[in-house]
């Protein structure tokens, strides 16, 4: 891979791993382990979304229940459908339109280990790419105890990416959309926390949460060896950290039982050597606000609303080095927001806004077809609108706690792309073009 | 003879005197509780953590199918805390109300956190608990 390329993926942050689809984050194991159905710890009967129930067995370490095998398995497919093809077959082994593709299939060790200490370990197979990975890693020992006549739990997790320990799903790939199309036209411009680092780095996060109110976690993270990756099949797209990458987040939730809402802040400084040899390096700071809100009822009509406000100042020594550009300092900002309601935990509907901008710098991001930029700016909007169905995860449901099932259609309509409504790769494509007809299928065992 | 027969009524009238002031409360909670209001009240503080199916499912808390009458710390398969499982305690009505109000004021070890603070919200789980079928 050349300088320029690595650096152009530095710069947009590593599109594809940011583009592509979630696995599905359902995991029938602790279910099995806990006695508890899908519902107890996911709004809508399907993870990853949580409730409060389930940020407290994350907290605990997923050990709540008693030892079982973890394993569990989860597949999904999806069908593609942009309003206009693209100008090459969308990957190797599929058309430039209308796709169907059994988008990963997953294996899970996800479950008690030992008393206070538990695993959500995910190794993913998917389709579109013919290729296996090690794609999640969190191993979380969990110790309950009592500060100040308040319980708290205090906890250290090992894991592989920013921002997956976070209770609050705010700011990483856990955040909704959980599902997404990936075989799409990719948008330049995500922040680095965004998931720029998952999977390509080791860290170790130490969390207090106290009184089930206050949250507050410090990690450092290093870039995992270029073999061991091989080993574990993810590429080393981000380059090699200069020292530790520092990860913070402070959140506070007040519970009304009925209720939940919680607001919170997230931080992380980072300096990449994009091709892992000594000397500058690209820097990124991200800094960000959140605020979520659950209306849970009697846990069978639900309300949730999410808003987060993530920005990133980037200082990009090594692109000026190697001549990639001559901007030094780039700023990024997104803001996304959701309201989902779920009736009976099974039939949901979710509208959302997304919006994007940063420094315009035609060097770094230059016209191309589908996936790049005309003016150079790395803005993108627009909004998704989902619906779906769960007809499982509850307790009275057949194969319980065996077996989920979400179906989904989802449309995501852009105002702008890649810095323009029209014309945005200097190709003749259109914002509009990218809007996606998304229907998936989602199976939890 | 006298004698006996007196202390026969004294007896008589102390054990209906017990009973109907056991039997008062309970009447009065199971009047006061909507069975209905009950089940909402369950759903939205009891069911993340606790079970009331036929099938006796423990979560993070034991099951509560036919709690009433059962030995407190008894469920088979969940791990009580001692003062719980060592208390002899069998659950009525009235000592489910005052457990509910400030779990740990009852067990100060118990791994429940959390009750409910509204009398209201008690006396209509405890009527919904009586009888969850």
């Amino acid at each position: 891979m050349s300088v320029e390329m690595r650096a152009g993926l530095s710069a947009s942050v590593l599109l594809a791993v940011t583009c592509a689809g979630s696995p599905a984050w359902a995991v029938p194991s602790y279910s099995r382990q806990t006695g508890e159905p899908c519902t107890s710890c996911h709004y809508g009967g399907y993870g990853p979304a949580l409730t409060p129930h389930g940020r407290e067995f994350k907290l605990g370490g997923y050990a709540d229940g008693k030892a079982i095998i973890p394993l569990s398995v989860t597949a999904s497919a999806s069908f593609t459908h942009t309003a206009k093809d693209q100008s090459e077959d969308a990957s190797e082994h599929d058309g430039r339109n209308d796709n169907f593709a059994l988008n990963e299939v997953v294996g899970w060790i996800a479950g008690r280990i030992l008393p206070h200490l538990g695993s959500f370990v995910a190794i993913e197979y998917s389709e579109p790419e013919r290729h296996a990975e090690l794609d999640h890693f969190n191993v979380t020992y969990a110790l309950p105890l009592r500060i100040g006549g308040k319980d708290a739990i205090l906890g250290i997790t090992a894991n592989n990416a920013p921002g997956s320990t976070d209770p609050f799903q705010s700011f990483s790939e856990m955040a909704f959309p959980h599902d997404s199309a990936e075989l799409v036209p990719e948008r330049i411009g995500v922040p680095l926390l965004t998931d720029g680092l998952g999977g390509q780095v080791g860290g170790l996060n130490g969390y207090l949460w106290l009184d089930d109110s206050v949250y507050a976690e410090i990690g450092g993270y290093r870039s995992l060896d270029h073999r061991l990756l091989d080993t574990i099949g993810v590429e080393d797209e981000a380059g090699k950290i200069a020292g530790v990458a520092t990860y913070g987040r402070l959140a506070y939730q007040k519970d009304f039982g009925k209720q939940v809402a919680s607001v919170g802040l997230v931080g992380m400084r980072v300096a990449l050597h994009p091709e892992r040899d000594p000397g500058p390096t690209n820097k990124y700071t991200d800094w960000g606000l959140d605020a979520t809100y659950q209306y849970l009822g009697n846990r069978k009509n639900i309300v949730a609303a999410n808003i987060t406000y993530l920005h990133e100042n980037q200082q990009r020594d090594f692109d000026v080095e190697q001549g990639v550009t001559a901007r030094r300092d780039h700023r990024l900002s997104s803001v996304r927001a959701n309201v989902s309601y779920y009736r009976d935990n099974t039939y949901g509907v979710t509208g959302a806004l997304f919006d994007s901008w940063g420094t315009r710098d035609t060097d770094l991001f230059e016209p191309e077809e589908d996936g790049g930029s005309r003016t150079g700016k790395p803005n993108t909007s627009g909004f998704i609108l989902q619906a779906d169905w769960t007809p499982f995860g509850k307790e009275s449901s057949p194969l319980s706690p065996w077996l989920n099932l979400r179906l989904g259609l989802q449309y995501t309509g852009y105002f702008k792309f890649n810095g323009a409504q029209r014309d945005y790769d200097g190709f003749g494509r259109d914002a509009s073009d990218n809007n996606t007809i998304y229907a998936f299928a989602n199976v939890a065992l | 003879m006298r004698g006996r027969t007196d202390s026969l009524i004294a007896a008589a009238f102390a054990l209906g005197a017990t009973a109907l002031f056991l039997a008062m409360p309970l009447a009065g909670l199971r009047a006061a509780g909507d069975h209905e209001a009950g089940a909402d009240v369950f759903d939205a503080y009891c069911s993340d953590c606790h079970s009331v199916s036929p099938k006796g499912t423990n979560r993070k808390g034991p099951s509560l199918y036919r709690v009433l009458g059962r030995r407190a710390g008894t469920v088979p398969g969940f791990d009580y805390s001692q003062g719980m499982a060592k208390s002899g305690l069998v659950w009525n009505p009235q000592n489910l109300n005052v457990y509910l109000a400030n779990p740990r004021g009852m067990f100060a070890d118990g791994k429940m956190k959390k009750g409910l603070p509204r009398p209201e919200d008690r006396a209509n789980v405890i009527a919904y608990l009586a009888n969850p079928d």
